[in-house]
């Protein structure tokens, strides 16, 4: 067995993130995966950097977002990510070109300035435009766009690339990731965690659940009961477009994310659910999703009737029943600090932060009370009921 | 729209329309599909009119057949694209030459999806003039256009001999065949073809065209690389074994390389059918029974989409599935003798290819002697314009990690061109994971769709 400071579940973008804080502050880090790193949420994500309020519900979405509360998280999000190619070294394809988010109904336009003042409330700074203005401003927008906010700071950088560049910045500070290694099992003796992994056991005072979708089941192994709702949404390709749209497109009352990439071809999203979520394989995609997410892209920017449609994904999200993310130690577990939720793929940088202040015992960075894992928890049990 | 069949056939190759015409000759509905604007698939691809006109049906048994199925009464849908599965896991999507969608049913499924070429890149492989054999063969015998003047074909597997004699009797130079294996030459293996007299009658009778037109085959040898400015000029061949260095420089202006056949499973992959690795090629091959049955009970896979094994296989394999939907839908097995024939020239044709395979490299054995030599600078995937040497850094044995880090994969051909490749470099399991959908489709289809009631 050997001893580490920090033992982490889970190579997405949280655990990658968190394993560089870590590492870089001198802390000794073993990150474990059950397969390859970044390939679940973290390398099916859209990629989108919210900074503007999000769409209050997915397709099927049941309660809420309460964006009031978000968006102070979303703003220290901002911040953080200016700096993050810089700190790591690398290029992820960070763009900060800003985004619309449309309205077509008089109810989406109120809400469109409803969110505004919640936005200027919390420093972020959106325009709200009507059709014309909107479509003057992007040209590429529909006839049915009878409003939009615009926000300078909404961006996009590459999945594919941020996970891996936090790992390969965490391995250089001497971080290490074990993949392959499904963690299965962890038990607490007084002040000291063991985590156990294929063949590996690692002890450490900290542990760090981010197994996204798979958290409560982590959790679980340390006999703790977390009430989550994962789920599985989806992604759309289309091929390499010649139109160059260089910002983001969202919806504010429908599931609609639209955005070109790098290499051209245009994501189309918008949290649009899978046939099934299924935690032990590949998530299957459902068509009738993937028919009405088009839809509504061909709607708002009618210039993608002309595309062929390339590629469907889904990926496994840790929704949690309020929608609200998960940050915290766990009540009565000292040491067991656990992340998750959605949209914590613009949160990484901020929630690796976090983590890393919550393992140092130093205060977090935003305030986090009452996003902490207790709201959660049915009922604690103690380890030497759940040993195997 | 909706098309309710007893029968649904994905695929007018030789083994989907001999399905076809047999269950629509004992009554069953039954349509047939296929992506091409004709039937035939790739064995019986028909001529070009004007070609059939001057020169006539290279293949009249494949006429012949494609008018029986027309004559059975099978509802034959060519131009049509099954693109995907809808959400009921049972209807399968499509789209219509114009570009209209079409939804179809069948209380039986039967997959007869065929094989693409097995390609492996080479530096100057994006050369014109550089193609795959499977295509200078289509050129030749569709539309009697050779593919160059001098041409040399490479690659692996008895599929070049008959490429290389549609190409001479086109008037063709055909400059020389490099065989990365080392199948001709008479050993004990090659006895056993001799219990197949007809299928070895066949390969003797190219390997002897080609012999009196005096084409060098050049054994144990595979492209190094290839050269021109606009166009290839000239090929430079490398010894099997010692791939990076060469041993001769044939001039060309037309080369074709490939590695036989791959089975193309998308679609039985995407109904949910259980795959599992080829003994012989370890490429992913659905789980069948000897009827074709798959895992799942209302679906068959028939032909070269279960397994490599030639136009004659594809054929006895469609027809021992019809005889099992039959059996099942009217309760009486098919008269025992017809059965019986059926079963054992399968077994023949099986053998037959099993001994044939023993005598090319395997697929893996020609990863072991390719992808050493392939230098880091050559392009790999195409369509994402990734390299080797891309492909190789930190390889970590797994295709869906090495097409997330570096898009390998994520292109229009979605894996088909570079997949064989990138598995050897990242030294990875066989294929990338079938997705919706399987091929490109265009959004106006979608939207058809999207504005159509019913599952989608
Ligand atoms: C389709 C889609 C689109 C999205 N779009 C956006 C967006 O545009 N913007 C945004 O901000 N957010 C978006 N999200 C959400 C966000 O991307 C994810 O929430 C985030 O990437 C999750 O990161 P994670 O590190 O928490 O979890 P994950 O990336 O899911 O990582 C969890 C890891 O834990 C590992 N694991 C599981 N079990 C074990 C075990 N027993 N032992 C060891 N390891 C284990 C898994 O293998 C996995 O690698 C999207 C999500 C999806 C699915
Ligand atoms: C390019 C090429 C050339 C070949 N030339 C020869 C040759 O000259 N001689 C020889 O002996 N063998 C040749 N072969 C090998 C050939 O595969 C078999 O001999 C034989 O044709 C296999 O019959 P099959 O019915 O299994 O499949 P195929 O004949 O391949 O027929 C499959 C059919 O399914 C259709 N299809 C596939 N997916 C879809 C979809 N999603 N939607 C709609 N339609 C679909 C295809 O368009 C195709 O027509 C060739 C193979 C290839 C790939």
């Amino acid at each position: 067995m050997r001893a580490a400071d920090v033992v982490i579940v889970g190579a997405g973008v949280l655990g990658a993130a968190a394993a560089w804080q870590l590492s870089r502050a001198g802390h000794r880090v073993v990150i474990f995966d059950r397969g390859a790193p970044g390939r679940e949420g973290s390398g099916t994500t859209a990629g989108n950097l919210h900074v503007q309020a999000v769409h209050t519900r997915r397709p099927g979405q049941e309660v809420p977002i309460d964006s009031a509360r978000f968006l102070p998280l979303q703003r220290a999000a901002s911040d953080r990510w200016e700096s993050v190619e810089d700190d790591l070294g690398a290029s992820v394809e960070l763009r900060r070109s800003g985004g619309f988010t449309i309205a077509e109904t008089p109810d989406q336009c109120q809400e469109l300035k409803e969110k505004h003042t919640w936005e200027a409330a919390a420093g972020i700074p959106t325009e709200v435009l009507d059709g014309d203005a909107a479509r003057e401003a992007l040209p590429l927008l529909g006839p049915t766009v009878t409003a939009a906010t615009w926000c300078a700071s909404d961006g996009y950088a590459n999945p594919l690339k941020v996970t891996p560049a936090y790992l390969a910045a965490a391995a250089g500070h001497g971080a290490e990731l074990v993949p392959y290694a499904p963690v299965r099992e962890i038990a607490r003796r007084g002040g000291t965690w063991r985590v156990t992994a294929g063949t590996h056991t690692v002890a450490a005072p900290v542990v760090i659940d981010v197994a996204g979708p798979w958290l409560g089941e982590i959790a679980a192994l340390a006999g703790i009961r977390l009430r989550m709702t994962p789920v599985a949404i989806q992604m759309h390709a289309t091929v390499r477009a010649p139109v160059t749209m260089s910002h983001l497109v969202q919806h504010i009352g429908e599931g609609l994310s639209v955005k070109q990439v790098t290499a051209g071809n245009l994501l189309i999203g918008g949290g649009w659910p899978a046939r099934a979520l299924n935690l032990a394989g590949r998530s299957v995609t459902s068509v009738d999703s993937l028919l009405g997410n088009v839809a509504l892209a061909v709607r708002v920017l009618p210039f993608i009737r002309d595309l062929r449609l390339l590629r469907a994904w889904a990926g496994p999200l840790a929704a949690t029943p309020d929608e609200m993310p998960l940050i915290g130690e766990v009540p009565g577990e000292p040491g067991f600090l656990v992340a998750g939720g959605t949209y914590a793929f613009t949160f990484a940088p901020l929630w690796g932060e976090t983590l890393r202040g919550l393992a140092e015992g130093a205060p977090p960075p935003v305030e986090i009370a009452d996003l902490g894992p207790d709201r959660l928890m049915t009922q604690t049990k103690t380890h030497e009921g759940r040993q195997r | 729209m909706i098309v309710e069949r007893d029968v649904v056939v994905v695929g007018g190759g030789p083994a989907g329309l001999t399905a076809a015409a047999r269950l629509a000759a004992a009554g069953l509905t039954v349509t047939i599909l296929d992506e091409q604007p004709e039937l035939g698939g790739q064995y019986y691809r028909r001529p070009a009119p004007e070609v059939a006109r001057r020169w006539g049906d290279h293949r009249r048994e494949g006429g012949e057949l494609i008018a029986g199925v027309r004559a059975a009464g099978v509802e034959c849908r060519t131009g049509h694209l099954v693109w995907g599965l809808a959400d009921d896991d049972r209807t399968l999507l499509a789209e219509d030459e114009a570009g209209r969608p079409v939804r179809l049913r069948g209380r039986h499924l039967v997959l007869a999806t065929g094989a693409y070429e097995r390609s492996f890149p080479f530096p100057g492989w994006q050369l014109p003039g550089v193609t795959t054999p499977g295509f200078a063969q289509h050129l030749a015998a569709g539309d009697h256009t050779p593919i160059g003047e001098r041409v040399v074909l490479a690659g692996s597997g008895p599929f070049l001999l008959p490429v290389a004699c549609s190409l001479l009797a086109l008037g063709v130079k055909v400059a020389g065949i490099a065989e990365a294996g080392t199948p001709y030459r008479p050993g004990r293996r090659a006895l056993g073809t001799l219990r197949h007299p007809a299928r070895l009658r066949e390969l003797a009778g190219y390997a002897a065209r080609l012999a009196r037109a005096r084409v060098p085959v050049w054994q144990g040898a595979v492209v190094l690389r290839a050269d021109g400015h606009d166009r290839v000029s000239s090929v430079t061949l490398a010894a099997a074994g010692r791939p990076g260095q060469a041993i001769r420089t044939v001039e060309a202006d037309a080369l074709c390389v490939g590695y036989g056949f791959r089975p193309q499973t998308d679609l039985a992959r995407l109904l949910g059918c259980e795959v599992t690795a080829d003994p012989g090629t370890g490429d992913a091959i659905p789980v069948t029974d000897p009827a074709g049955r798959s895992s799942r009970p209302d679906v068959y896979v028939i032909g070269e989409a279960a397994g490599i094994g030639g136009a004659p296989t594809a054929r006895a394999r469609g027809l021992a599935a019809a005889h099992d939907i039959l059996a099942r839908e009217t309760g009486h097995p098919v008269p025992p003798a017809e059965a019986r024939r059926v079963a054992t020239a399968a077994r023949r044709l099986g053998h037959f290819t099993a001994l044939t395979d023993a005598l090319y490299p395997s697929p893996a054995q020609l990863l072991d002697a390719l992808v050493p030599a392939l230098a880091d600078s050559t392009m790999a995937c195409r369509c994402e314009s990734v390299t080797a040497g891309e492909l190789r850094a930190d390889a970590a044995g797994d295709v869906n990690a090495a097409k997330a880090r570096t898009r390998a994969g994520m292109g229009p051909c979605q894996g088909r061109v570079c997949g064989f490749a990138v598995a050897g470099l990242v030294r990875g399991g066989a294929v990338f994971p079938s997705r919706v959908p399987i091929r490109p489709v265009r959004m106006t289809t979608l939207l058809e769709l999207a504005a159509e009631d019913g599952p989608a």
